[in-house]
Parts: structure tokens; C-alpha cells; sequence
């Protein structure tokens, strides 16, 4: 076997994340900040949700503490609660049904396409008398089908949220993810492409009367300090991290074009490998590349592999929703999703950040070619 | 967040502390641990942030509301007994302002009835009732950290404490979307993370909170001292330790006394002028103001003065030459 000169791909990519001057610029914003003393709501939240209702062509922002949060203000602002259902693909990450769950309705899973994608073919059989909702997530930032979604709901009479968490600069023919449904949820994790130090996330949508009721309800429902309105939470936008948001806005495009370089350079060099299957990319979709997954044979061994020349590969996730212990009282099993069933025994997500750079991409090209070449 | 955790654990006097998102989270949380849900009654004071009874709404369970003494502002164990049903599933005593409910009776009552006691003690970092400190004296305290608070981070915060090691395991899935292990969800949850910036201040906080209660406390004394002739001041009884998060007074034409200070500089505020009953919130409870007079009547009567260890000594004396000239007037 000829040995390349080893390098390190680490899927992490944080360390890489805020250089120097980056990093100063935003100490020095937040010592700005701590003079004020603005933390609850401060001026950085307002500008932020100013901003963000700008870069997905939303008409209203609300900043809230989490993605997760922010998809449970989805849920209670349409008023779906105890008795309802929910339908949402079962490839996911935990929040999309943990959400639905906190809200006391019942998520109701559909199957998924070769894209990752919820499935559209497979929405109208799922829905009952129950079925408040559909909620597509862009998962790995891919929007899914939204022009069929939107006419499924419409003819169903169901609201569309959309769970544009790992999405943030993602658009589906022009119009950006998240600005499709009657509301949207958006997550700023550290590994968004949107991201704080911290947890953040939003809600988004154009209905004036959501915006003004999630406004009360993500702070305690308060008319004024003194005056409830209704019962509410505490999910506010950290400030402190609405001043990192702020720095970072403008840059979520120029990264994610920056992904997409990085995935059309992986797709060309593994495209060919008959072990592996790669996705197929519909021109008509800006892919934010939150996860760059493929499927591939033999998964534990090349994990190892990889893992030995110094890539750092992870599974995104090798337990679908319907099958995990927290969805045993749902009734479904194994065989109720084949694609995603099959999908999750042989997916891996290889790492495809905005800092890595071509010798790196090449490196973990012929990694993966060597294991299937040996 | 870990070694905060260890930290605030040490400084109550619990096994273990678990960072949440805020103060609210943190009694929503511990709520849903000991399995408040949907037709539950949980039991609280009427004279407190909202967060004390919205955390039970928010669940589908029902605040019921304890009437508070007269002389500490906290529930009273008095009337408690009665307002127990068998849909009664936790009792929240405040330590209203950095004092302490009296706790013992309380914990008799629910012990008997075999109930769990969360403390409220949003306001009492440090406070302590018969040498413990509060967070330690229940099955669980809730702390939130909120920057107007005694321990406080820049920005949202909460934090738990519990010696019981089955609420603890269960806490730390659930603020973290009912996660085992990376890849496996035992029960639906939500992201409720003390976010770790937060800690890092929080951390560097801890020591300086003696300072800061001492702070606290002079300035309290020296109020006291120079007020306790024309308005109620805040009372200490033997067994209890008060941190002053809020140095609450009880004035008569309370209203024209903070008008009064407010013209001289000085900014008073009412923690809280409507009782959680009274709320619009609340409409759906059918609750009349006078079902709870005690509480009803403080909300037309306290006063808050600022009370922070920085203040200065003109400020101070300015604060206490505004509440006597009013009297004196």
C-alpha cells in the first residue's frame, strides 16, 4: 500500500473556526455589550433578528435560546398541542420529535428518499383526522421537495413548519430555506453554518399575529414588566450571543459556496467507486452542506480505516427516530422505514467544513479509494 | 459547566448541582422529574416572579395557590395542609427576596403526605434556614442566574441542586433532548444547557459571592437601622441568614413614595405590584384578588430600594434621607 504523507481531517472543525482577529473583534464587542448591561433582550437581538429576516426574506425574526426551543414556539404558536399529530421524516436529529413532544402531541413518521429527504410520495398516506402539521426538516441542509410539501398541506388544510435548523442560507429555487411554511425554526449550534458560541437559534415567519404572540410567550408572556398575558417561557436569545451571531451573518453565504466547492470536489473523486453511493444533487437546490453523507459498503471497517490515516468520520445517526427506546410506545419497528432503516446502517458523514482546504479534500479522497481499492 | 456544577453543589451542600438555560428551565425541568403533567396540582405563593406558577401551567398541571405570613412574605405552613388534594404532585416554597420559607413545617406536611418539595430559590443563592443553605433542604432547589440576580452570569442562566442521585441522572438527560448516549434517546426532551460562556463567568463569580452578600448584608443593616422607625423593614429571625436579593420594605402611600424618591434620584421598584393570581395569565384559575388577602395586600405595599455592596455612601444616605423626608413631610 503506498503511504500518502499522512495529514489529520478532523470532522471538528471549531479550533479552526474563529481566528485571531475574528475572535478580537467580537471581545470587543461583547465588553461593549457588558457596559450596557443590555442582557436580557438587548439592542444585539434586535439587530440580529433585523438581519436574519433579511437574509431569509422573512418578514419577522424572534431570536429564542435554541433550535429546539425554537421548533417547540413553532409547535405552540400554531397551537398544536395534547391529541394532535405531527409528520416528519425519521432520519433526523432528536429535537425535530423531542420538540413535538414537549408540546404533548405525537410525532408521526414518514420514510425518506435517496436524498435524505422526507419523502412526499409517502405524506398523504400518514395523515389522519389528527394531522395538524407537516414538518419537513433540510436535513444535512438539503431543502427537501417545498413546492410538493406546501400543496400537500394546502390541500389537507395542515400547517407546514419547517425545520430549517441544519439550513440557514439553503434555498430550494431561489427562494431561501425556511421561508416556505407558515413558520420555521433555525438552530445556531456551534456546527451551523449560522453559529454562536454557544446554543441560539430563531424563529421565522410572515404571519404578523405568530410574531407577536411568540414575541409575549418566549418572555414570560409579559405585556410590560408588571403584566402577564399569558402563561410563557423563558426562551430568549442570549444577547451575548446575538453579538457573535451579528459578526457571523454575513459571512454564512460565503462559507456555505466554500461547502459546496468542497462537495462537488468530493462527489467528482468518489463518484466512480462502486462501493459507494452518492446522492444525486438537483440543480435547483443550493445544498448548505451542514453534513456531507454518502453511503457506502463495509461502514465499520472504513470508519476504522479512516479513522487510522487521520479522518475523522462520524454517522448521522445510526438509530433512526422510530426505532430509538424513547419511541417505544409509537408502535413502530424495525421494517417500518426500509430506506431509512438501510440508510442508517451505511451512511457516513465525511467531514466537508468551509476551512478545509483541497490537499485536505484530496487526502481523504484516496483514503477512502485506497480501502476499496485494497 | 462541569466545574461550576461542582462548585455551586459544594457552596449548597448538595451531592449535585446540573446547569440548565435559566431559572424558569430550571423548575419546568424538576417538575417534569418528580412527573408533574397533564391534571396535576402543584403548590406555590401567589407573591412571586410568575415563573413559580407558570412553570406548572406550562405542564398541564394546575398552580395552587398558598396564601403568605404576614412578616416574611414566604407561605405559610399554616394554611398549606388544607390546599394538599390527592392531584397534589409538588409543593414550591419561594425564598421570596433572600429569605428563606420555614422550611421544617413545610417539609413536615409534605413528608407526611409523601409529596416532593422543589424550593423556589431564584432569589436565595446562599441564603440559609437553620444552618443550610437553601437549594439543600428540599428534594431539589432551582436556581436561576439571571444578571439582576445575587450570583449572576451576563446573560440567561439556571441551575439545580439535588442530593438525589435518580433526579440527578434523569436531569442530566433531560436538559440535553433525553440523550444516553450520542447516538441514543431514552425519553423525547429539549436543550436546556447552561450555556458554557455562562458558566465561565459563573465560575469566576463564586469568589466573589461572600464579598458580595457581605455587601448586601451591611447595606441592609444600615437600611434597617435608619428606616425601621417610619416604614416595616425586612425581618431576620434566628435561623435564618437573608441575602437581600430585593430589600423589600412595607410602606403605607407606597405609590407617592416612589414618586417621591424617583424625583430626588432615587429608583424604587415593586417586586412584584400584581399578585400571580391577579394576573391576566391566571384568568383561568377563578381566583378573586381577596382569595389570597395577604399576598393581594403586600402587592399594594412593598418597596424595593436598591441594595448592592457598590452603592455609595452618599447614595446610600440619599436613599435613606429620601424614604424619612416623605414620612417626615
Amino acid at each position: 500500500m503506498t503511504t500518502l504523507s499522512r495529514l489529520r481531517v478532523p470532522y471538528n472543525y471549531l479550533d479552526r473556526q474563529f481566528g485571531k482577529d475574528e475572535t478580537e473583534e467580537i471581545l470587543d464587542d461583547l465588553r461593549a455589550l457588558v457596559e450596557t448591561g443590555e442582557f436580557t433582550i438587548g439592542p444585539p437581538v434586535l439587530e440580529y433578528e433585523r438581519r436574519l429576516g433579511k437574509l431569509m426574506q422573512v418578514k419577522h425574526v424572534v431570536g429564542t435560546n435554541t433550535g429546539t426551543d425554537a421548533l417547540i414556539l413553532c409547535l405552540k404558536a400554531l397551537r398544536i398541542g395534547a391529541g394532535d399529530e405531527v409528520i416528519m421524516q425519521t432520519n433526523t436529529f432528536y429535537a425535530s420529535a423531542g420538540a413535538v413532544v414537549a408540546v404533548g402531541a405525537k410525532p408521526v413518521f414518514v420514510d425518506v428518499d435517496d436524498q435524505y429527504a422526507i419523502d412526499e410520495n409517502l405524506i398523504e398516506q400518514a395523515i389522519t383526522p389528527r394531522t395538524k402539521a407537516i414538518l419537513p426538516v433540510h436535513w444535512t441542509g438539503l431543502p427537501p421537495n417545498m413546492p410538493a410539501i406546501i400543496e400537500i398541506a394546502e390541500r389537507s388544510s395542515l400547517k407546514v413548519i419547517e425545520d430549517a435548523c441544519p439550513a440557514v442560507g439553503a434555498s430550494y429555487a431561489g427562494r431561501p430555506a425556511g421561508a416556505w411554511g407558515d413558520i420555521s425554526a433555525v438552530s445556531m449550534h456551534p456546527l451551523k453554518p449560522l453559529h454562536v458560541w454557544g446554543d441560539g437559534g430563531a424563529v421565522v415567519t410572515n404571519d404578523d399575529t405568530l410574531a407577536d404572540w411568540l414575541r409575549l410567550y418566549r418572555n414570560h408572556g409579559m405585556i410590560n414588566r408588571d403584566e402577564i398575558a399569558i402563561w410563557g417561557v423563558n426562551q430568549r436569545l442570549q444577547t451575548v450571543q446575538a453579538v457573535v451571531a451579528n459578526r457571523v451573518l454575513d459571512k454564512v453565504n460565503p462559507w456555505i459556496d466554500r461547502r459546496i466547492e468542497i462537495a462537488n470536489q468530493l462527489d467528482a473523486g468518489l463518484r466512480d467507486v462502486p462501493e459507494l453511493i452518492v446522492p444525486p444533487r438537483p440543480a435547483d437546490r443550493r445544498n448548505a452542506f451542514q453534513l456531507y453523507i454518502i453511503r457506502v459498503q463495509r461502514r465499520a471497517e472504513l470508519l476504522r480505516f479512516l479513522a487510522d490515516q487521520g479522518v475523522e468520520a462520524k454517522v448521522h445517526y445510526p438509530i433512526p427516530l422510530h426505532l430509538q427506546p424513547a419511541a417505544k410506545d409509537l408502535g413502530y419497528s424495525r421494517g417500518s422505514f426500509p430506506v431509512a432503516e438501510a440508510q442508517a446502517d451505511d451512511i457516513v458523514t465525511l467531514p466537508g467544513h468551509q476551512y478545509l482546504t483541497a490537499s485536505e479534500v484530496e487526502y481523504m479522497i484516496s483514503a477512502v479509494r485506497r480501502f476499496y481499492d485494497r | 459547566v462541569a466545574d461550576f456544577e461542582r462548585r455551586f453543589a459544594d457552596y449548597c451542600g448538595t451531592k449535585y448541582a446540573v446547569g440548565v438555560a435559566d431559572g424558569t428551565a430550571a423548575l419546568i425541568l424538576t417538575l417534569r422529574g418528580v412527573g408533574v403533567g397533564r391534571g396535576d396540582e402543584v403548590i406555590t405563593a401567589p407573591n412571586s416572579f410568575v415563573a413559580s406558577a407558570s412553570c406548572a401551567a406550562l405542564l398541564g398541571a394546575r398552580p395552587v395557590f398558598v396564601d403568605v405570613r404576614e412578616s416574611d412574605m414566604t407561605l405559610d405552613p399554616e394554611l398549606l395542609e388544607r390546599a394538599i388534594t390527592p392531584k397534589t404532585k409538588a409543593i414550591i416554597p419561594v425564598h421570596l427576596s433572600g429569605h428563606a420559607a420555614d422550611m421544617d413545617p413545610i417539609l413536615e406536611i409534605a413528608n407526611r403526605h409523601r409529596i416532593p418539595v422543589i424550593e423556589d430559590a431564584a432569589q436565595s443563592v446562599g441564603s440559609t434556614y437553620k444552618g443550610k443553605r437553601t437549594g439543600s433542604l428540599g428534594l431539589a432547589g432551582a436556581f436561576s442566574l439571571h444578571p439582576l440576580k445575587n450570583l449572576h452570569a451576563v446573560g440567561d442562566a439556571g441551575i439545580i441542586t439535588t442530593s438525589d442521585e435518580r433526579l440527578y441522572r434523569w436531569l442530566l438527560k433531560a436538559r440535553n433532548h433525553g440523550l444516553r448516549t450520542r447516538d441514543e434517546v431514552e425519553f423525547w426532551s429539549i436543550n436546556s444547557r447552561l450555556d458554557t460562556i455562562q458558566a465561565a463567568i459563573l465560575v469566576v463569580s463564586m469568589d466573589h459571592l461572600d464579598t458580595w452578600t457581605a455587601g448586601r448584608r451591611a447595606l441592609a443593616a444600615e437600611y434597617s437601622a435608619a428606616l425601621k422607625d417610619v416604614v416595616d423593614v425586612p425581618v431576620e429571625p434566628p435561623g435564618y441568614l437573608h441575602t437581600y436579593q430585593t430589600y423589600m420594605i412595607k410602606a403605607s402611600r407606597r405609590d407617592d413614595l416612589i414618586e417621591h424618591l424617583r424625583s430626588r434620584g432615587v429608583e424604587a421598584k415593586v417586586h412584584y405590584p400584581q399578585a400571580i393570581h391577579t394576573q391576566p395569565a391566571a384568568q383561568e384559575l377563578g381566583l378573586a384578588p381577596d382569595d389570597f388577602p395577604v399576598a393581594h395586600s403586600l402587592a399594594q405595599r412593598i418597596v424595593s430600594l436598591p441594595v448592592y455592596g457598590e452603592l455609595t455612601r452618599q447614595q446610600r444616605q440619599s436613599v435613606i434621607d429620601g424614604v424619612r423626608s416623605f414620612y417626615a413631610s
